[in-house]
């Protein structure tokens, strides 16, 4: 390998790499290259966010008219319940980490692998086979329930399939919490000489924090279904109330778990936005360590806010202004990453490239979805709200306006590091612009319907909310086309795409320090970081963006 | 020196993804107390769903848990508190390059852990002979005569009355089978005694608000909803107590796999994890069944007295 190194251009893909290093089945299935694992998870879980997409766009066919026309109010329960799970626990929570967070963890620490490879496998095939069996559930006729799974219509009296979608959601849980804890190992202990905690980059800070939340509160959540299954067959009078049971308690551990769970999907996203921002304004992050603990105060003060769900459950009112003051707390580390980056922007030398646009919508949608959280954390506000399309909204914004959008700017980010190759630019930007406007068209109406009194989860509603819904439907359309061209175009750039060459970016970055794609052993010889992270001093050795000398001169 | 392996020594499982041996332990022990932190919080919802249902039913849970054998489970603490000592003792050896004493201890280990499940099998099948398995017809069918019926309120007073040491003596007792079950229902007979104390405690205003709803049907007594609270203990109990069993056949097949091994001589001083993290959990396990014994055998003992 080390002969290849010598003779290699750096402007080329390398001969050998870890895509062409064996072509057979096996070697995809079989393999312990986190980078593998990384693709056979990216393409598993474009597969099942498409699926969880077309649900939802029947959803806003639905609701496109104020009757239950398209479809029956029972098959509409069944529609935004597989949409909820396969979204939840099939696409955003192993989206970003399992895909990225696979592949650059590892690179960008300067490891060879993962800790344990053998356990990175394993996790994906526990997906698998979660994802299979949610979907068999699907298949024969689904659940009714809401993602939610609430006691006791779950445990009671839905006639639909809560036991099996659950032994889907229980095994996805454990391949969460193997790669949670492969990531903590690996941080801990395969950085390269000279790679301290406060020279990590932050996706790998947020990726730490995401993964403290996957061991601690992935597990609650595996116990609560295992609890709703023997609720549901043998009647074990935990949560049906009717035999002695709490159905409170059983929302108090399901948001235990289920709260964290939107840091699982927001943290890796915000450490892609680092990653962006820092990057793409050619300048050190403003207060490294502030963004850094930021995202382990998260993961901390997240675990103590799941009560503002329950404010209008049944919950004790002093329990609801406890968790409302601290909902109000976790917003705070939240509100120092957005000034941060927006710090970063100032007098740097940004480009707009499509990483970067996408960087720019997360922090709008970000601002928005994260306010509006404070509004529904403010418990006499949530009374009006609840159960409303406000907080449908609300969480769109939050898990697609950030997760998503941040999920699709590192993929663009990262595409030539992963594949070798260069998108169409182009195309890029085109689509970036798209999903921005088609989301704000989507969701922003809904703000307004939830406010206005429009309930969720219902199959109608009052014809005097027609027209807004109408533009949440149209918005939903371009949405789609703005998802549907990425595929497109960056399967495009596989095949017909120019050589990324090593630094696509000029960025100085661990991973950019590698060919494109890497090797399977990532590094051709052990790295040695010397350098601070996002070091754009002349000193780093780094060439210069043409495009960018040619503007500033 | 008797060994000749210690000569020629080569890391055993040097993974390619480290450096290092060091690194590679390092790695192995972080991994396992992630591990054990999970399994933390796995546990942890079922201690919640406990110390819930005992603040809302007290007096069911009281009633329940005199029908465990605490002489039984205060034995198999003492059993495991010693497996972890050998486990222990293991690792010790595993340093100090001692193949013959490694072997040795973890074969006591897994005699102790046998041990263990041992009793728990005969604590169950005492549950199974006494109809308290809450599952469905999942208990023994007894089709008693109408005159053993008659009898049947002495039998209950046996249960509360019983103390420490019955059990392995009084397994010739249950062959009577005192009471009908037919179809092997979870049965839960204690007119009388527990029906009394529920009415001292309301006059002394000491139920629970969950209890003046759980136990009373129109002011009265409701014999049925009683044996439902008590069946959420039983459930409780066999829900904490069969996971922990879980975790112990597992810990068993480990010890297995350790055995191999240190027959063969793999453990020395110098690569020894394995035997440091199967020991971790090991003792994680142990520290479970510490917290459940006090719990589920001891609380509350006297309320029924």
């Amino acid at each position: 390998m080390e002969k290849v190194l010598e003779v290699r251009d750096k402007t080329k893909t390398p001969e050998l790499n870890y895509l062409n290093n064996g072509y057979s089945v096996a070697s995809w299935l079989l393999t312990k290259d986190h980078k593998r694992i990384a693709m056979l998870y990216l393409a598993s879980v474009s597969f099942f966010f498409m699926l969880g997409g077309f649900f939802a766009a029947l959803i806003r066919l639905e609701l496109m008219t104020p009757n239950s026309d398209l479809l029956q109010a029972a098959s509409y329960n069944r529609v935004f319940t597989a949409h909820g799970i396969i979204m939840v626990f099939l696409f955003l929570i192993p989206a970003i980490p399992a895909t990225i967070g696979n592949f650059f963890v590892p690179l960008m620490i300067g490891a060879k692998d993962l800790a344990f490879p053998r356990i990175n496998l394993l996790s994906w095939y526990l997906y698998m086979a979660g994802g299979l069996v949610a979907a068999y559930a699907l298949l024969q006729g689904g659940v009714d329930t809401g993602w939610t799974f609430y006691a006791p219509y779950s445990t009671t009296f839905s006639n639909g399939w809560v036991v099996v979608t659950g032994l889907g959601a229980f095994i996805i849980g454990f391949s969460s919490i193997l790669t949670g804890l492969n990531f903590i190992v690996t941080i801990h202990t395969m950085r390269a000489p000279g790679m301290t905690w406060f020279r990590l980059p932050l996706f790998i800070w947020s990726h730490y924090a995401t993964s403290l939340i996957m061991i601690l509160g992935t597990p609650v959540i595996a116990i609560t279904i295992l609890l709703l299954a023997l609720e549901r067959i043998a009647k074990i009078g935990i949560f049906d109330p009717a035999i002695g049971g709490d159905p409170i308690l059983f929302q108090h551990l399901f948001w235990f778990y289920s709260h964290p769970a939107v840091y699982i999907m927001i943290l890796p996203s915000m450490g892609i936005i680092s990653e962006l921002i820092a990057n793409f304004s050619r300048k050190r992050i403003f207060g490294y360590e502030f963004v850094a603990f930021s995202s382990i105060a998260i993961a901390v003060i997240g675990f103590l806010v799941w009560g503002h769900h329950l404010f209008v459950s049944g919950q004790s009112i002093y329990a609801g202004l406890v968790f409302s003051i601290l909902t109000m707390i976790v917003a705070v580390p939240s509100a120092v990453k957005v000034f941060n980056w927006t710090a970063t922007l100032y007098k740097g030398s940004i480009s707009f490239d499509t990483p970067m646009l996408y960087a720019f919508s997360f922090l709008g949608l970000f601002l928005v979805g994260g306010l509006t959280g404070l509004f529904l954390g403010t418990a006499g506000m949530d009374i009006h709200l609840s159960d409303t399309y406000f907080i449908i909204a609300h969480f769109h914004y939050v898990m697609v306006g950030s997760t998503v959008i941040g999920y699709l700017g590192g993929i663009h980010y990262w595409w030539s590091k992963m594949t070798g190759k260069e998108y169409s630019e182009f195309w890029g930007k085109i689509s970036a612009m798209l999903v921005f406007i088609g989301f704000n068209l989507t969701f922003f109406p809904q703000f307004i319907l939830g406010y206005l009194g429009m309930p969720r989860r219902y199959a109608s509603y009052a014809e005097e909310l027609q027209v807004l819904n109408i533009f949440s439907t149209a918005g939903a359309g371009v949405l789609a086309i703005g998802m549907i061209m990425p595929v497109i175009y960056l399967t495009a750039s596989l095949f017909n795409g120019k050589d990324a060459g090593d630094n696509r970016w000029h960025l100085p970055g661990l991973e950019w320090r590698t060919s494109s794609p890497p090797p399977t052993e990532n590094f051709y010889e052990p790295p040695v970081v010397t350098w601070e992270a996002y070091d754009f001093s002349d000193e780093n050795g780094l060439e210069p963006r043409k495009e960018l000398t040619k503007e500033t001169v | 020196m008797s060994d000749t392996h210690a000569h020629d020594y080569h890391p055993p499982g040097l993974q390619h993804q480290f450096e290092d041996m060091k690194q590679q332990e390092e790695s192995n022990i972080i991994g396992m107390w992630m591990f054990l932190a999970q399994e933390i919080m796995f546990f942890g919802g079922l201690f919640t769903a406990y110390l819930i249902f005992r603040s809302k039913y007290p007096m069911a849970f009281a009633a329940g848990s005199n029908h465990l054998d605490a002489f039984l489970g205060g034995l198999n603490t003492l059993v495991l508190i010693v497996s972890s000592l050998t486990m222990a003792l293991t690792v010790y050896y595993a340093q100090k390059n001692n193949r013959n004493m490694q072997v040795i201890m973890i074969v006591l280990t897994m005699i102790f852990g046998t041990v263990f499940l041992g009793v728990k099998a005969v604590e169950y099948t005492d549950k199974y002979n006494h109809g308290l398995v809450p599952f469905a017809t999942w208990n023994k069918k007894t089709k008693g005569e109408a005159q053993a019926k008659t009898e049947a309120p002495k039998e209950v007073k046996n249960f509360f009355a019983s103390e420490g040491g019955k059990a392995p003596a009084g397994a010739k007792v249950e062959e009577k089978h005192d009471y009908i079950n037919p179809t092997g229902q979870f049965q839960w007979n204690s007119q009388g005694e527990s029906n009394e104390l529920i009415l001292e405690a309301q006059k002394g205003n000491f139920l629970t608000e969950d209890e003046k709803i759980g136990y009373f049907t129109n002011g009265e007594i409701d014999q049925k909803k009683f044996e439902g609270r008590v069946r959420i203990f039983f459930w409780i109990y066999f829900a904490m107590t069969g996971l922990h069993a879980l975790h112990m056949i597992i810990g068993l097949g480990l010890m297995l796999w350790l055995l191999i091994m240190a027959w063969r001589g793999t453990y020395s001083a110098q690569y020894y994890s394995p035997v440091e993290i199967s020991g971790l959990y090991w003792h994680f396990v142990d520290i479970v069944w510490i917290f459940l014994f006090p719990l589920l055998y001891l609380l509350g003992r006297h309320f029924i007295h």
